[in-house]
């Protein structure tokens, strides 16, 4: 019966499978990550510039340069890291092994406050608490009556506040996920041997859970080194600086060569935690245990301590969410932030230009910088979603059908890289990479290409672990039987992996786009007049004191990140007909 | 015929086939038997094209398809052959027909002949009422035959068969063993069929090869390896109940066996005597050729009785016609034939 005669040629192996595959991806996550920072190194080390190292490190200036910024970046570093592992971890105890009332939503409002842009609650600061010190409107408090004391209002303890607020919803995600993984049996078994609450806490549950506390901790200590938006929007006025501030202000005014050096020096402190951390993570075993088991049986009672700690939790999570977006709504309706709640107008939403106001600035909808700064901001956020969620597949695709070789190392390492780079650091590195054209490429400062790159870039780590999971999900056989029917690479991927996949590329996608569309710290150096960004320019008119365009704008932002989190929503829950049971 | 030659597959340092050579006729049903990690699921995978060869060739009527020496290979789709996946690996978003009718419309089949061939095999397999269902709204059995049918329409001349029975429960093997010998008289194709399972290696095959730690141990069909094992592991593999297999020690003049002096002839000073379990006796009370031992197990089949016994690590399985009047736990004399039925020496390979 065999009657298809062997049609086929064979055709010589000449490289080990997937060799071809391999090579293209690695080169591009070259292109992508490892030449820009290598450039920005070597860019360093050119005769004409390797005075910045001894400038920064050992010159005269170098006290102002780098140590101040320095100590007050690692003193962000050391009481962000703390407070979000403190605050992080007592929710997410609370949350999972205990009993106190709203549990489900205290632990949805606990991963909120990640869900908006950093510079959000920054701005709000601004608005409630701003005093007379550096001039301009005064904030809602102040302008009440009372007498808003200047470390209140500016510098490092606001500093603080804000970004510990931040970014204890990452510290709270990660340590309730260790948390949930606790069997309760491990519980369960210390009770019956006699250990009462305290005793179970601080003899089983901290044991286990340290390599999540320290994993929260050394991630929170990285985000916060590296944050730009915050120390410059309440740091800067008072000039305290940090690292990347420095940084930012090195490249504003031209001192190219310091500002990288500055950049390199964050780059490895943030770099070296989070090894630490990972060092001290990986060294031990890990107790994480998943059991078929689900739910847990018997919570812990808090008896009389329900109401006053869920009063708590509650207090967190209006501070670090709803207050800062209830006052950045305001302020965008309110004629001026010592006057929040009245006299509302919607000039700075729908206004035209009129001299009474702003000195001029015409609404949102009527400013052309802001409508243009929208449209770029928009398709940066597609370009970004589809190309980086074309790389991270290529490249997950890849290491997960070959695993072994170096090179499949070689492209997961580096395409996590980004992860130890900040922001404002790798903008400048892709000044550094690209700025300046590269044989017969132009140059590409100031151009959209060169944000899509850079963005791509960026958010590849975020990328890559979404094409994992998509990978993971459409497994090695399905393919495997694909290709045996003699489908070519690009049918296969048309016909079985992309309707398989679609659903969490669409969810990796969206995830992007809401990253890119709300960051800042990447973006800040590559901006230009010519190529806005809604960030960038919400920022300079905070700087410049515009505070309720720069709240309104930061509202756009808002609502754009929940919009395409609502659509992400919905497409995963799309009636697809092989998904119905 | 299928032609497996001197065939070689490393991993790195790890050798996980091991100069294999096999031929059988077409129409033949080759089973690769072993136990899990012995090679068998690579051996198949190089003969599917999904994996090259380290060293040696396979040779599909005629037609080498994969050389490892030159490094040379036919496209897995150009092989004539079909390869059914232990999770049978159908695509959850496309229907029963969708599954079966893709790799058809990949091959570039006229629409009509494509809906003709998928109603055709879909009969064949008896599954035509779930052309519109989707692989997760029909049972496990459904399913593989779901798989088989999206294998066999395109009409490979090879047909590759990974341990398609292992996910499915012990009925519904049963009946699916009959189904798939049903389906090789239908098709004619060389069947190459992986399992673990010896009962269905000796039930379903035209030719078996044991394999251990990467190489062929014995090839030929199953009457063979009961009749006449070549090694000791064929021997203690293959068989329902296997055969037993005791050492045998020289003491002084004469020889003990399972610690006891008997009257034996080994060919050898060290080795191992094998013993039908049909042979085996069940005594009343301790003989010159008994071994006192501990009963495990007892257990009816077919009529007659299976006894299994148990002393310091050896452990003898007896067919006898009727169960002893023993509690599990209690001394049990196992009897031995005056002969073992063949000797074994220490390396394994059978003493002629």
């Amino acid at each position: 019966m065999a009657d298809t005669a062997i049609s086929g040629q064979g055709r010589r192996v000449r490289f080990r499978q997937g060799t071809l595959l391999k090579v293209l991806v690695l080169a591009l996550l070259i292109a992508l990550i490892v030449l820009p920072l290598l450039r920005t190194v070597l860019f360093t080390l050119q005769p004409d510039v390797i005075k910045a190292w001894s400038d920064v490190l050992t010159g005269r200036l170098s006290t102002n340069l780098f140590y101040k910024p320095l100590g007050n970046t690692l003193i962000i570093g050391a009481v962000v890291s703390t407070g979000c592992v403190l605050i992080g971890g007592f929710l997410a105890w609370l949350v999972v092994m205990t009993n106190v009332p709203f549990r489900k939503t205290i632990a949805v409002g606990a991963t909120l406050p990640f869900m908006i842009p950093s510079f959000a609650a920054a701005l709000a600061w601004g608005t409630l608490f701003r005093n007379d010190r550096v001039g301009g409107q005064v904030g809602f408090l102040q302008g009440s009556g009372l007498d808003v004391p200047d470390w209140l209002a500016w510098g490092m303890v606001p500093t603080l506040i804000v970004l510990t607020l931040h970014y204890f919803s990452l510290a709270f995600t990660i340590i309730a996920a260790a948390l949930a993984t606790v069997n309760s049996d491990l519980v369960e078994a210390a009770q019956i041997a006699g250990a009462k609450g305290r005793r179970i806490l601080m003899g089983i549950i901290l044991p286990v859970t340290t390599p999540a506390l320290v994993a929260a901790g050394s991630l929170c200590f990285a985000g916060a080194v590296s944050n730009f938006a915050t120390p410059a929007l309440l740091g800067l006025p008072v000039r305290m600086q940090t690292l990347s501030t420095r940084l930012f202000g090195m490249i504003e005014v031209g001192q190219v060569g310091r500002g990288y050096v500055i950049g390199i020096l964050l780059v490895l402190i943030s770099g070296v935690f989070l090894w630490a951390g990972n060092r001290i993570v990986s060294g031990r075993r890990s107790y994480a245990t998943i059991t078929g088991k689900g739910g847990r049986a018997k919570r812990f009672d808090l008896r009389a301590a329900r109401w006053p700690l869920c009063a708590v939790a509650v207090t967190i999570l209006l501070a670090s969410t709803i207050v800062p977006v209830v006052v950045l709504i305001a302020s965008s309706f309110a004629p001026s932030s010592a006057d929040l709640f009245s006299n509302w107008t919607t000039h700075y939403w729908l206004g035209q230009s009129n001299p009474a106001f702003a000195q001029g600035t015409p609404g949102i909808v009527h400013n052309q910088d802001i409508v243009r700064a929208l449209l770029v901001t928009l398709g940066l956020g597609v370009a970004v979603a589809f190309t980086g969620m074309f790389v991270g597949l290529l490249a997950s695709y890849t290491t997960a059908r070959y695993r072994e070789g170096a090179m499949s190392a070689a492209i997961t390492q580096i395409s996590f890289l980004p992860l130890l780079v900040p922001g404002i650091a790798f903008g400048a590195a892709y000044i550094a990479y690209l700025g300046a054209p590269i044989g017969p490429l132009p140059a590409l400062y100031g151009t959209f290409a060169l944000l899509v790159i850079a963005g791509t870039a960026y958010l590849l780590p975020f990328a890559v672990q979404t094409g994992r999971a998509v990978i993971q999900q459409v497994g090695g056989e399905l393919e495997e039987s694909a290709r045996l029917t003699g489908a070519g690479f690009a049918r296969r991927l048309a016909a079985i992996t992309v309707p398989l996949a679609i659903r969490g590329l669409a969810a990796g996608g969206i995830l992007i786009f809401v990253k890119i569309v709300r960051d800042l710290s990447l973006v800040v150096l590559l901006f230009t007049p010519t190529m806005p960004v809604l960030s960038v320019v919400a920022y300079r008119y905070a700087s410049e004191g515009f505070g309720q365009f720069a709240n309104a704008i930061t509202v756009v932002i808002l609502l754009l990140s929940i919009a395409a989190s609502l659509l992400a929503n919905r497409l995963q829950t799309k009636s697809q007909p092989w998904l119905k049971n | 015929m299928l032609e497996i030659k001197s065939l070689t597959k490393r991993f790195g340092d790890v050798e996980a086939v091991k100069d294999v050579s096999i031929a059988v006729p077409d129409g033949a049903f080759l089973v690769l038997l072993g136990p899990s990690g012995c090679g068998k699921t690579t051996l198949l995978r190089m003969l599917a094209g999904l994996e090259q060869p380290s060293a040696g060739q396979i040779v599909f009527q005629g037609q080498t398809v994969s050389d490892g020496d030159k490094n040379w290979s036919v496209d897995p789709a150009r092989r004539n052959s079909g390869l059914v996946f232990q999770s049978y690996a159908l695509w959850p978003h496309m229907s029963v027909r969708g599954n079966v009718e893709w790799p058809l419309k990949v091959a570039g089949m006229a629409k009509a002949d494509r809906a003709a061939r998928v109603d055709e095999v879909l009969q064949l397999l008896d599954i035509r009422q779930l052309a519109d269902r989707y692989p997760n709204e029909i049972s496990g059995g459904q399913q593989q035959r779901v798989a088989i049918a999206r294998t066999i329409a395109p009409k490979p001349g090879v047909l590759l068969f990974d341990e398609p029975l292992s996910n499915l429960d012990a009925k519904l093997r049963v009946e699916m063993r009959t189904e798939l010998m049903r389906l090789h008289r239908a098709t004619g194709a060389t069947t190459v069929y992986v399992t673990h399972d010896q009962i269905e290696a000796m039930t379903m095959a035209t030719h078996v090869a044991v394999m251990d730690g990467g190489r062929v141990q014995q090839f030929g069909n199953p009457n063979d390896l009961i009749e006449r094992p070549e090694t000791a592991f064929v021997a203690t593999f293959v068989g329902t109940p296997p055969n037993n297999m005791i050492p045998v020690v020289k003491n002084g003049t004469g020889y003990k066996i399972g610690g006891k002096h008997m009257a034996l002839e080994p060919p050898a000073e060290q080795c191992l005597a094998m013993y039908r379990a049909e042979a085996l006796r069940v005594a009343p009370e301790e003989t010159s050729t008994s071994l006192p031992m501990e009963l495990v197990e007892v257990s009816a089949i077919a009529g007659r009785t299976m006894v299994t016994a148990l002393r310091d690590g050896l452990r003898l399985t007896a067919i006898v016609d009727s169960a002893p009047g023993l509690r599990i736990g209690e001394t049990v004399h196992m009897q031995l034939p005056d002969q073992p039925a063949c000797w074994f020496g220490p390396d394994g390979a059978r003493v002629q």
